[in-house]
């Protein structure tokens, strides 16, 4: 109540000595801190006219603490973030182990010959990878070797065959072990054969090799570009269905009950829309940024993490663009939250967006060239593909600032027409409306 | 209260809201035809008319909820704004609240959209908790408490923090008779401290119990508005007539309309003056008059004639 012992206006009522006056006159029973004795201007109410409202806070600010507070305290919200996270690190700690784990086989031979093989297939197997270990054991001969995989104590059993080699194990091999014995055999073979051509190995493999590169000398991996591109689309499109459902339910919630007429009447409509547009932006953007830190985490454990430097740089954009474009489809998810009258017209008011946003989902996957690069540049489209791109390299430093431009003048103009809309629609109590109605609706 | 302070606490607190010629069309329908009247500061003002007479429609457009075809709203003398409503406690007709939310919690919010501190609002939700026997649920969800308890906390949404005004819409609805009460008392506190009142309700009873003035609305106009003794004044007199015999031939007397002849008991209206002497007479000499006397009329009947 500052505000109004700051600046007592003289010969004006509400004043700080207000409350003296009604209290010694004794105003019936109200002296019970209802506030009704305090006048207009004492400390049980609100200002005295035309002056600033007394209290603490924007109106807008106070709107988007409780959009948080109401959001976090959720019980439904708490679990399904936690289950993800759980789901992320989880997935995360599943490949890590994976990638982590070290293989025992023991493979068996029946000469001296499979045990020189064998050894040799533990040497290379050693060079390509620390997770294979391969032991070699003698049996007499088939009908051992078979009870020996029964039994469960030898994988596998290697023996000469008349055209070469032979694996053979009660199941299918597994391809680490089948891959190094493999390499073994034939370069065995190859030393053999080279030897009594009067040959040496290099010389017959002069000029085999192929290798392949790019003109930009980037090394990229096009399996972890598609899995990184599909996380930002799947992020993007659940944290936007869930927040923009969550926004557009907690419009008609307040339309429906009629509290928006109580809070019309105390603030203006677009205090109340851009506290609810920041509020669920804040949240739905920690939670991505919680997302994306856990995977970021998660990838660190994987083969991919050589790659991580690259995958950052993507997520930070991903985010950027994320918080410039949920600001947009938050503020048309409010509209489509005032357009409906009912919690039941959700479903049909909020079906353009829902429909726009899985054309985004599937485009990051369906889209490549230059119709990708055309998209990296769509307001919403650009929120998954730029990154995306990004990541595979071929974006120059310019382009995500460009988009990011487009969309923000996007943004801006959405939240600009979706103010008028949400204004026009939220006090219309006459029935679901359409987005053509609202759009021509006077004030 | 002492005709001093009186005077002093109106002076200092509110003045009159004043509407002047609201109109209020949707499409070819005049929801609201051309309404003025004072709530004057420190009255209870009754709103009374049938469904649809235009009574939301125009407490919706004094809070600006809904804008006006024509005509205006005055505070202090001026037309209202968006900053003087916000001092202004409003109760919607339709009610509703968040469902999951705590009603301290929800309360002290629309506390602070209205601009009150958080430790006033708080104060001021707690007091009203206590007095309306729901300081207990201050902590439970709204969703959890019986529509009459809910009620009550829309109640205290409007009331908190010493409003300048209040426009009430069927706050009495869904009450029981000691909530109603308690309510009333409440509303006077806030007349006494010279905030105008306006409330609507079907319930006449209450209004005429309650209100100093009230203003009556059909078909979206004022038909009459002023004290309650200021429209039994405007209202044809009614007398009732016992006899000792059949009454039925009090049908034939001219001057003289018979309302309700039952038995030996007559409601009659004295339409010409000097009917009612013809009639006494004649009675006189058909046997004898038990009882020979005007009726107050009820509010419910001169609502029934002035909207007639």
């Amino acid at each position: 109540m500052s505000t109004i012992q700051q600046r007592p206006e003289p010969g004006r009522t509400g004043g700080p000595g207000s409350t003296a006056t009604s209290a010694t006159t004794g105003a019936p029973s109200g002296s019970d801190g209802l506030g009704v004795t305090g006048g207009t201007g004492g400390p049980g109410g609100f200002a005295a006219d035309g002056q600033e409202p007394a209290g603490d806070g924007r109106p807008w600010v106070i709107v988007a603490v409780r959009e948080i507070v109401v959001r976090v305290t959720n019980r439904t919200f708490l679990f399904s973030t936690l289950f993800t996270l759980v789901f992320i690190a989880g997935f995360a700690a599943f490949s890590a182990w994976q990638a982590g784990k070290t293989t025992t086989y023991t493979v068996a031979v029946s000469s001296a010959e499979g045990t020189r093989l064998v050894e040799q297939a533990v040497a290379s197997a050693r060079t390509s990878s620390d997770t294979v270990v391969i032991t070699p054991s003698t049996v007499a001969g088939e009908d051992a070797a078979r009870s020996a995989v029964d039994r469960g104590d030898i994988d596998a059993w290697l023996h000469e065959t008349t055209s070469g080699w032979a694996l053979t194990s009660g199941d299918d091999v597994s391809l680490s072990l089948q891959t190094p014995l493999e390499g073994a055999v034939r370069d065995a073979a190859l030393d053999r054969n080279a030897a009594a051509a009067g040959l040496t190995v290099e010389a017959l493999e002069r000029g085999a090799t192929l290798t392949a590169d790019r003109f930009d000398g980037q090394t990229t991996n096009r399996g972890f570009v598609q899995a990184a591109t599909f996380a930002f689309a799947l992020l993007f499109f659940m944290g936007v269905l869930m927040f923009g459902q969550q926004i557009a339910a907690s419009v008609v919630e307040e339309k429906q009950s009629r509290l928006v007429e109580i809070i019309a009447t105390a603030i203006p409509l677009r205090a109340l829309l851009a506290g609810k547009v920041v509020g669920n932006s804040v949240i739905a953007l920690a939670q991505v940024v919680l997302f994306a830190g856990v995977g970021l985490v998660g990838v660190s454990f994987t083969e991919w993490s050589s790659l991580l430097p690259g995958l950052s740089t993507a997520v930070v954009w991903f985010i950027v663009f994320f918080a410039v474009g949920f600001f947009a489809l938050a503020c048309l998810f409010a509209v489509a939250g005032a357009l409906a009258s009912r919690t039941e017209d959700l479903q049909s008011t909020t079906s353009p967006l829902t429909t726009v946003l899985m054309l985004v989902y599937f485009a990051s996957f369906a889209l490549s060239g230059t119709a990708l690069k055309i998209a990296s540049f769509v307001p919403i489209l650009s929120v998954v593909t730029m990154p995306g791109r990004i990541i595979a390299g071929d974006a120059a430093w310019w382009e995500p600032v460009v988009a990011l431009l487009v969309m923000a003048a996007f943004s801006a103009g959405t939240v600009l027409i979706g103010e008028k809309v949400y204004r026009r629609s939220l006090m219309q109590t006459r029935g679901r409306m359409s987005w053509k109605q609202a759009l021509r609706t006077a004030d | 209260m002492s005709e001093h302070g009186d005077s002093r606490a109106r002076a200092r607190a509110t003045t009159d809201i004043e509407l002047r010629h609201l109109t209020r069309t949707f499409g070819e329908i005049r929801a609201v035809d051309d309404v003025s009247f004072v709530v004057g500061a420190g009255q209870l003002t009754g709103f009374v008319g049938g469904n649809g007479a235009g009574k939301t429609t125009t407490m919706r457009m004094i809070m600006g909820v809904l804008a006006p075809t024509g005509g205006e709203v005055l505070w202090e003398g001026r037309p209202i704004t968006a900053l003087d409503r916000r001092q202004f406690g409003y109760m919607p007709e339709e009610r509703g609240l968040y469902p999951k939310q705590a009603v301290l919690d929800q309360l002290v919010y629309l506390g602070r959209l209205r601009g009150l501190s958080g430790a006033v609002a708080k104060a001021s939700v707690t007091a009203h908790l206590e007095r309306l026997g729901l300081a207990e649920r201050a902590k439970d969800h709204v969703e959890k408490l019986s529509l009459g308890n809910q009620q009550r906390v829309q109640i205290i949404a409007a009331l908190m923090g010493a409003p300048r005004a209040l426009v009430l819409d069927e706050p009495f609805s869904g009450l029981d008779p000691a909530a109603v009460d308690n309510m009333a008392d409440l509303l006077r506190e806030h007349t006494s401290r010279g905030v105008p009142v306006l409330f609507s309700s079907h319930q006449l009873d209450l209004v005429e119990r309650l209100c100093e003035r009230l203003v009556v609305l059909a078909k979206g106009r004022v038909v009459a508005s002023g004290t309650p003794d200021d429209l039994r004044a405007t209202s044809v007199a009614r007398h009732r007539l016992v006899l000792s015999g059949d009454a039925g031939w009090v049908r034939g007397i001219s001057g003289v309309h018979a309302v309700d002849v039952e038995g030996r008991t007559a409601l009659l209206e004295i339409i010409e003056h000097g009917a009612e002497r013809v009639l006494l007479e004649e009675a006189l000499r058909r046997g004898e008059v038990h009882e020979f006397s005007p009726q107050r009329p009820s509010l419910a009947q001169i609502y029934r004639e002035v909207t007639a």
